[in-house]
């Protein structure tokens, strides 16, 4: 059984090394223009900064507000998507099939599509990033609905109350610390998201990304590496924090 | 003496304790979101024609999808897909002894500590910077996206890695050091055995993760789905990008199946997914 699984994996990553291309010989022959580059990037070019703060803030209110939206889109839905909250086999299976169609577009896929559905700029990277913190709340949230104990809503049930008033009063606080911890992991992502997904137009960091790197401006691009550090660094201490007090 | 509820009637429900914290902190959030709201720069009433663009872009791309792409794209997206498992191979190799060395007990404090800072700086630059980066090195091939996904895997595996061994049942590690062993032994009788199920659906996750992220590296040139996306948004060719979604979907969707399945029968039975806690 063993070797017969270390056959397979051994079989799969020949397969993927030969479709990729793997070449160590490149590696050997090119290694010095990375330290070349490494060195410029070791000297942001701090006076581009004035000139990335626009793009900045577009990056933190795209993932705020997507934020925003996509958990209050996400937790009803989480609901109907767990077999603790819902009674249907039905919607059940309906709800969990379309999250995982959502979850498996790859963000910048959304991003792509939406640019020429509502133009470029922060709104189609907000919806992209909407549909992405979906199927990740959903799966989140209604896996930890799976696992909760169904004491108080049997309790509730059994007092004559419907299944949505039910989940509501037994399931929801129960839910909520996770909830919220599971929003702010979100957040995170989207931070790191939303720098990237402005490569297709979508808003944000990204557009900057894909100027400077066709130009080979790797001061400015280390400036921008730098921020993108210094924000997702200081906004995963604060959640950290956040989520501390919350649950 | 009972505490009889007829002597003293409730006129109210009691009250609800509240936390000053947790009203500071919610009155805080909002406050960050309405500014969010406020302060970006969109036309809102964009969004009055959205349902209807929608419907006519989804026509473009579906009704039908263009068929005859049915090859390239299943070509690019098992690209995407190499590139993923080349990707998290490499990153496990690298990560696995990392995570061991960053562990608090199994290796100095002065081990640890960069090791895990080194961690948190490639978990915050995205994996399409990486790649910018190797670029100058392997040149525009699916090599380069796929050393980009390992060094990104090693930002997350590395910490998932580092927080499952210093979670394990202290008793084994008591066993191994209170008969002598050393810090190997440790490792391999005391650490690995119950580290083991949960850093193996680590990977399988990180393989989900890299078989989404892989998608755009294509668009700074590693091939694979994002340069399809890229070639065929160019020239508006929304059938073939339509084809594109449906393959990437039911491609993405069978792989999650699978790792999902092995990892049901990887943590016998029991569904619990993975700390997501990045």
């Amino acid at each position: 059984m063993t070797g017969a699984a270390v056959v397979l994996l051994v079989g799969i990553t020949i397969w993927a090394g030969i479709g990729v291309q793997v070449d160590l010989p490149a590696i050997a022959a090119n290694w010095r223009n990375a330290t070349a580059n490494i060195i410029q990037l070791l000297q942001p070019d701090y006076g581009f900064f004035p000139k990335t703060i626009p793009a900045l803030l577009e990056t933190l209110q795209m993932a705020v507000i997507a934020t925003a939206v996509g958990s209050v889109v996400s937790l009803p839905l989480a609901f109907l998507a767990s077999r603790a909250t819902n009674p249907k086999p039905g919607l059940l299976t309906g709800v969990r099939f379309a999250m995982n169609m959502i979850r498996s577009v790859p963000d910048i896929l959304y991003a792509a599509i939406l640019v020429a559905v509502v133009g470029v700029g922060a709104l189609s990277g907000i919806m992209a990033l909407v549909l992405f913190n979906i199927g990740i709340i959903v799966k989140l949230v209604s896996e930890s609905l799976d696992g909760e104990d169904l004491g108080a809503q049997e309790a509730a049930l059994a007092t004559g109350g419907s299944w949505p008033k039910a989940n509501r009063a037994a399931m929801l606080p129960q839910i909520l610390p996770s909830f919220a911890s599971q929003v702010l992991f979100t957040f995170e992502l989207n931070i790191r998201a939303s720098t990237v997904i402005g490569l297709v137009g979508a808003g944000g960091l990204g557009i900057l990304i894909d100027n400077v790197r066709s130009f080979f401006r790797y001061h400015e691009l280390s400036l921008i590496i730098l921020e993108i550090l210094v924000l997702v660094l200081v906004l995963e201490s604060a959640s950290s924090w956040l989520r501390k007090k919350l649950v | 003496m009972a505490i009889s509820t007829s002597e003293h009637p409730r006129t109210s429900r009691p009250v609800k304790p509240t936390s000053r914290l947790r009203t500071t902190l919610w009155l805080l959030v909002s406050l960050i979101v309405v500014a969010a709201f406020w302060s970006v720069k969109i036309k809102w009433s964009a969004l009055a024609d959205f349902p209807a663009q929608l419907l006519k872009y989804i026509a473009l791309m579906l009704l039908p999808p263009d068929w005859s792409q049915f090859g390239e794209a299943l070509n690019a997206t098992i690209l995407s897909v190499q590139m993923a498992w080349m990707g998290t191979v490499l990153g496990i190799i690298i990560s696995f002894p990392l995570s061991f060395l960053a562990s608090k007990g199994l290796a100095p404090r002065v081990v640890n500590a960069p090791l895990r800072f080194i961690f948190a700086v490639i978990r915050a630059v995205p994996e399409v910077v990486i790649a910018i980066l190797i670029l100058s090195v392997t040149g525009l091939t699916p090599f380069t996206g796929a050393l980009a996904l390992a060094v990104g895997s090693v930002g997350t595996l590395g910490k998932w890695g580092y927080e499952a061994f210093e979670g394990v049942d202290p008793g084994p590690k008591e066993a191994v050091r209170s008969t002598g062993g050393g810090t190997l032994a440790l490792i391999r009788w005391g650490v690995w055995p119950s580290a083991a199920p949960d850093v193996f659906s680590f990977w399988l996750y990180r393989f989900e993760i890299n078989v989404r992220a892989s998608a755009i590296l294509g668009l700074i040139g590693a091939g694979g789905i994002g340069k399809m996306l890229q070639d065929n948004v160019q020239f508006r060719n929304w059938d073939a990008v339509g084809m594109l979604l449906l393959v990437v979907i039911a491609v993405t969707m069978g792989i999650d199946q699978v790792s999902g399945a092995v990892r049901n029968k990887l943590i016998h039975g029991t569904w619990r997914a993975p700390r997501l806690a990045s």
